[in-house]
């Protein structure tokens, strides 16, 4: 911070993450909007609840270790080596608090980590964690109205503070293994942030189950239409504003790409912004993509639905996640037709799986974060073929098998099979599911029963008054 | 007394941590801990108990359906 030209750039950085954060807690405003609105009258203010707690449970547990994970799992551990040593990412680092840059009092602390941690350590944080709170919350609206919220926040804490930061250590970070060996690329996170919670919230449902009264005898699936079609629309409206604080706190805002730490190459310079892997990219490019992919998922999700509000915007939302993997460098009509094809096969698949295998799924969140999240890993691997996955030397290119395993990684290993071992346990345990008269009456019953004689309380005073 | 390391903003520039009782940081997360651990047993045990309340409370009102005809 000694000279006007440095401080600005770190003093920018700070401000650039701390301002993603403030846009992505729209999302989360969004998701509670969503849920509710999705909820029956009888379980308002559980879902809420369910949903408002995940922020300080995933908070509190992604200081403690979530936060540790992303630096120190970069290389699994035990896949292409061991646990990295991250000091200031500790909930003991003294970089975990408020700190000027100068003399660490911790030894195991250089004077390079407090010169570069210092101010960004919190607003990095931060960022990271906002997407934590997506990904638990994605879940959430998934199995509303009969898992018990303690049951929920476990699970949320599971994605939130676990599985999803491994994902981003592997495959979304400048030297995860994944990267490395696979040539992974997930810009704006279809995988890493949309298939594992997709995947995960499908671990959930299998052992759940569906809510009473979902499915007939003969099996054939029931509407439960939403209580507030307004709020959920509105909802999801707050989620795509929220979605550009996420997009760009996916970028790195300014780099020396030719820096001596990245390729080494001496007397030139080229500053700009870049993505998680440090390759250069710009905020007017994933602007035309987001909105180009965005409009081609709101077009083909008019379409598929025949006009149906929630699945019109849900596609909006889905054809975004399906071009975010790629969104870096596909044209913007490339990132509108793949958006279009990934929201039309989407909405099948919800349908066909509800049908087939009875998974109530009570807001689409598999499929439109986990299918479309899969796809767009997917569909990145053919349309970025041979691309570098890195500016470091030695890295594997992009390729469509790279990308499939890391789709199945994102989807199953790290999304699907936690959430069903965890619920599973839970399940035996007696923990997992509320008493069936409870889903019956509502989850509110105390608050409804409570409120019905309050208000007969206050008639009876009325009419005694009269 | 002082409870941080900062005693002026004069060295502003080799300053380094600037919170209180800098050196507790360890007995600060086992604090932290015990607190989130904490939680979740004090809620599982209220959230156990509110679900039997609300079990009662149907099944004293004559099973689910007469509670859904009077409630509805």
């Amino acid at each position: 911070m000694g000279n006007e030209l440095s401080s600005l750039v770190v003093i920018f950085t700070e401000f650039y993450y701390w301002l993603t954060v403030v846009l992505m807690f729209l999302i989360h405003i969004g998701f509670c909007m969503y849920e509710v609105g999705a909820s029956r009258y009888r379980n308002h203010m559980h879902t809420l609840m369910k949903n408002t707690m995940l922020i300080p449970l995933v908070t509190v547990t992604f200081f403690f270790f979530g936060w540790w994970i992303y630096f120190a799992f970069v290389n699994g551990p035990g896949i292409i080596g061991g646990l990295v040593s991250a000091p200031w990412a500790t909930p003991w680092s003294e970089l975990m608090g408020a700190h000027m840059g100068g003399s660490a009092v911790q030894a195991t602390l250089t004077a390079d980590d407090t010169a570069y941690w210092a101010r960004i350590n919190g607003v990095f944080w931060a960022a990271f964690l906002l997407f934590s709170w997506t990904a638990a919350s994605i879940v959430s609206g998934a199995v509303i109205e009969r898992i018990r919220p303690s049951a929920f926040w476990l699970l949320a804490i599971l994605i939130g503070s676990v599985t999803w930061i491994i994902d981003a250590a592997w495959g979304w970070s400048w030297n995860g293994w994944m990267v490395q060996i696979l040539g992974y690329h997930d810009a704006y996170a279809s995988g890493v942030i949309h298939a594992v919670a997709g995947g995960f919230a499908l671990g959930v449902l299998v052992v759940l189950g569906p809510r009473i009264g979902k499915f007939a005898a003969d099996g054939t699936p029931r509407n439960i239409n939403p209580h507030n079609p307004w709020l959920v629309t509105i909802g999801l409206f707050l989620i795509y504003t929220g979605f550009w604080g996420f997009y760009v706190a996916c970028n790195i805002p300014i780099i020396d790409v030719y820096g001596a730490a990245m390729l080494d190459i001496a007397d030139k310079s080229y500053f700009s912004a870049t993505n998680i892997y440090l390759q250069p990219t710009s905020l007017s490019a994933i602007t035309l993509n987001f909105l180009m992919s965005l409009s081609g998922g709101l077009m083909a999700g008019y379409i598929v639905s025949k006009g149906d509000a929630f699945w019109t915007y849900s596609g909006g939302l889905a054809g975004v996640i399906g071009a975010s993997a790629g969104n870096d460098l596909y044209h913007p009509i490339q990132a509108m037709l793949i958006a279009a094809v990934v929201v039309f096969i989407i909405y099948k698949m919800h349908f066909w799986v509800e049908r087939r295998f009875k998974i109530d799924d009570a807001v689409g969140a598999v499929a439109v974060h986990g299918y479309a999240g899969f796809l767009g890993v997917v569909i990145a691997g053919f349309m970025l073929w041979g691309y570098p996955s890195s500016p470091f030397e030695g890295y594997a290119t992009i390729s469509p098998w790279g990308q499939f395993i890391g789709a199945i990684i994102m989807f199953f290993v790290l999304g699907f099979i936690p959430a069903w071992i965890l619920s599973k346990i839970l399940q035996a345990r007696g923990l997992l599911r509320i008493p069936r008269e409870i889903e019956m009456a509502g989850l509110d019953i105390n608050t409804i029963v409570e409120n019905e004689e309050e208000a007969r309380v206050v008639r009876e005073a009325i009419r005694n008054e009269a | 007394m002082a409870t941080g390391m900062v005693e002026n903003w004069a060295n502003v520039d080799v300053t380094g941590p600037i919170y209180p009782f800098v050196g507790s940081e360890v007995l600060l997360v086992v604090l932290g801990l015990a607190f989130w651990i904490g939680w979740h047993i004090i809620q599982m045990k209220e959230e156990s108990s509110e679900l039997e309340n609300d079990v009662d409370k149907i099944s004293q009102s004559g099973g689910i359906g007469e509670y859904l005809d009077k409630h509805s």
